[in-house]
């Protein structure tokens, strides 16, 4: 089955355009990668998907509804979740609060309900502080559970935010950068987290990655943007040894650059 | 059971020393004191608005002369009695807050700022120039409160009627923000787009968020009717916006009990100025400033350093979710492989 299928994007910011008629599918449970040099339009592509721009032409489809021009919370409750290049955990909060935000389209209690504490809201803050913990136990890090979030390392609020937008249980995450800042060894192990909430919770990737290293280990296949247009399309070695994805990367004159230095 | 000491116990014994007031008290204090009360409800509301959901609005002066004019002239043009004009006063000042406030929903920061500063303005000159409904600059007389048959007095009658009033306030606010509602206004202010893409709908919650300042600056407006006699236009210009603002800035930015303990100190403050009515203003300003640079989250910053203090955003029973053993970084480090990956600091990290 299709989890996502992007038909024609294009993406304009005034006379900018960010993306020019992008197509690509998403199989579900597949780990895909978006890869690309610096304003190749990676991070429009996915704030388009999930409603954060506005598409100027082609059709997005997500998990067989038609998602194009949808607004945000829409698109997020029919099981799209989204993780940020920086990191957005909320700092006001501890960190099992922020856990608990990601179910806000989980739970119902109305304004009155909270304000009165009704049964039926209190039942529902102690099942939301139950799931919250237990995904926050599922990545290892529910020893944080009760400290503000601004106490955490970068890599630890990523993680974090992972298990915030894993407890609503959505049907496929788009991660901007997961690897930022993080060593090879720690990669390593992001790598593992992700296939594991693939493999047992059926969650499907499309990530933006520059860490080579994640995108080859872990991604199944691989979308290489460059000008806002798809250039490539396929698996990781494939896309690695393709010479318009290293010009991409490198400039044409990357050979006698070389020789002249 | 532990002895514990912490903010629930510090509000129950404001409130009892409050109610105590008017045994041990002159008329003059029992007047600051039923202000104060009046005055913890405009800096809840706002606290809400501001501190909770992030939204610089500068309409709440406005909002709470609403109050005070819809049941003034509820009472004076329609000749309600006072128990169905306060109501009517305090929906009044909701619906409007929340109606004039629609178009500034989408907009945010200095302009959020700038268009809730003109409605202000506006309301403000409504209120002088609308002379056949609002009596212009001069103002009105109110009516005494007449709560018969209950055995109480007018000055009585409206304290211990905004005694209950402001109690109850503050426990339905309190209990607001640590839920669902209470994250959704944080998740707003400390991040819109993730807020977005976790499904919090940012109209519906700025809209929440503004509805209800609106509806607790109205009801202080309410209460503020019969407490003063008389009401002219004066009492809700620019002026009194900066005393709730530095209320909600020196009290504590996002804590209700920053809002209660704001508005004790200011108006004790307040009064404690009055013989210098000049240097109000400056003294004020001059400690806004102070407080926005030195101690940005207000008073209850220090307070939470003490066990009991700290205001959770959800109301769970902790005591479940405890991880055995010290829950330092470096405990969890040796726990799990993910935790390691992620326990060191982010500047050990290389790109």
């Amino acid at each position: 089955m299709k989890m996502l299928s992007v038909r024609d994007l294009s993406v304009a910011f005034g006379g900018v355009l960010a993306l020019s008629e992008v197509s690509f599918d998403v199989a579900e449970g597949e780990i895909v990668g978006i890869i690309g040099p610096n304003g190749a339009g990676k991070t429009t592509l996915l704030n388009t998907i999930s409603g954060l721009s506005r598409a100027s032409q082609g059709e997005i489809h997500f998990a067989g509804t038609r998602i194009t021009g949808r607004r945000p919370t829409e698109i997020a409750a029919l099981g799209l979740g989204r993780t940020f290049q920086m990191s957005q955990l909320f700092p006001g909060m501890t960190v099992l609060e922020n856990v608990m935000t990601g179910l806000h389209l989980r739970t119902r209690a109305s304004a009155l309900a909270a304000a009165f504490r009704t049964r039926g809201m209190r039942a529902e803050e102690e099942e939301a502080a139950g799931k919250a913990w237990q995904a926050l136990a599922y990545v290892g890090m529910e020893r944080f559970a009760h400290r503000p979030g601004t106490e955490l390392s970068f890599g630890q609020q990523r993680i974090v935010e992972i298990a915030r937008t894993l407890v609503s249980e959505p049907k496929l995450v788009l991660l901007d950068e997961p690897a930022v800042g993080l060593s090879v060894t720690r990669v390593a192990e992001l790598d593992g987290l992700l296939r594991r909430i693939r493999d047992e919770r059926g969650v499907t990737f499309v990530m933006i990655e520059h860490v080579v290293r994640l995108v080859m280990d872990v991604c199944d296949r691989v979308v290489v943007l460059n000008y806002g247009m798809k250039i490539e399309d396929g698996r990781p070695e494939e896309v690695s040894a393709n010479g318009q994805v290293i010009e991409a990367y490198l400039g044409s004159g990357f050979d006698a650059a070389r020789r002249s230095s | 059971m532990r002895l514990a000491f912490g903010s629930r116990q510090f509000l129950a014994l404001l409130f009892l020393g409050l109610a105590i007031i008017p045994w041990v008290a002159n008329p003059y204090i029992l007047y600051v004191a039923n202000l104060a009360l009046l005055y913890i409800i405009l800096a809840l509301g706002l606290n809400l608005l501001v501190g909770y959901a992030g939204q610089f609005a500068l309409a709440n002066a406005a909002m709470f002369g609403i109050g005070a004019y819809g049941t003034g002239l509820l009472e004076v043009r329609l000749g309600l009695p006072y128990l169905l004009a306060a109501p009517g006063g305090a929906l009044l000042a909701m619906l409007i807050g929340t109606a004039i406030t629609f178009p500034a929903l989408r907009l945010s920061g200095i302009y959020l700022a700038l268009s809730t500063l003109a409605f202000a303005m506006f309301s403000q000159w409504v209120l002088l120039h609308w002379y056949s409904v609002t009596y212009g600059g001069g103002g009105f007389r109110v009516p005494n409160l007449d709560l018969s048959p209950l055995p109480i007095g007018p000055d009585l009658g409206i304290y211990y009627l905004s005694w209950v009033v402001t109690l109850v306030l503050v426990v339905l606010a309190w209990s607001l923000v640590r839920s669902r509602i209470g994250r959704a206004f944080v998740a707003i202010r400390d991040g819109e787009i993730a807020a977005q893409s976790l499904g919090i709908d940012l109209l519906r919650y700025k809209a929440l968020a503004f509805a209800l300042s609106g509806f607790y600056a109205g009801v202080a407006g309410a209460l503020y009717t019969p407490l003063l006699g008389y009401i002219s236009p004066e009492g809700f210009d620019l002026f009194q916006m900066i005393i709730q603002k530095s209320m909600i800035v020196v009290g504590g930015m996002g804590s209700i009990v920053g809002s209660v303990i704001g508005a004790t100190v200011m108006v004790a403050l307040l009064e404690l100025l009055r013989e210098f009515k000049s240097t109000q203003e400056i003294v004020f300003g001059s400690i806004l400033i102070a407080f926005v640079l030195f101690r940005p989250r207000g008073i209850v910053t220090l307070l939470r350093r003490l066990p009991g203090w700290e205001e959770p955003l959800s109301s769970f029973d902790r005591r479940r979710y405890v991880v055995s053993g010290p829950a330092s970084p470096a405990a969890a480090a040796a726990a799990t492989g993910l935790a390691r990956a992620a326990a060191e600091p982010a500047r050990g990290e290389g790109r």
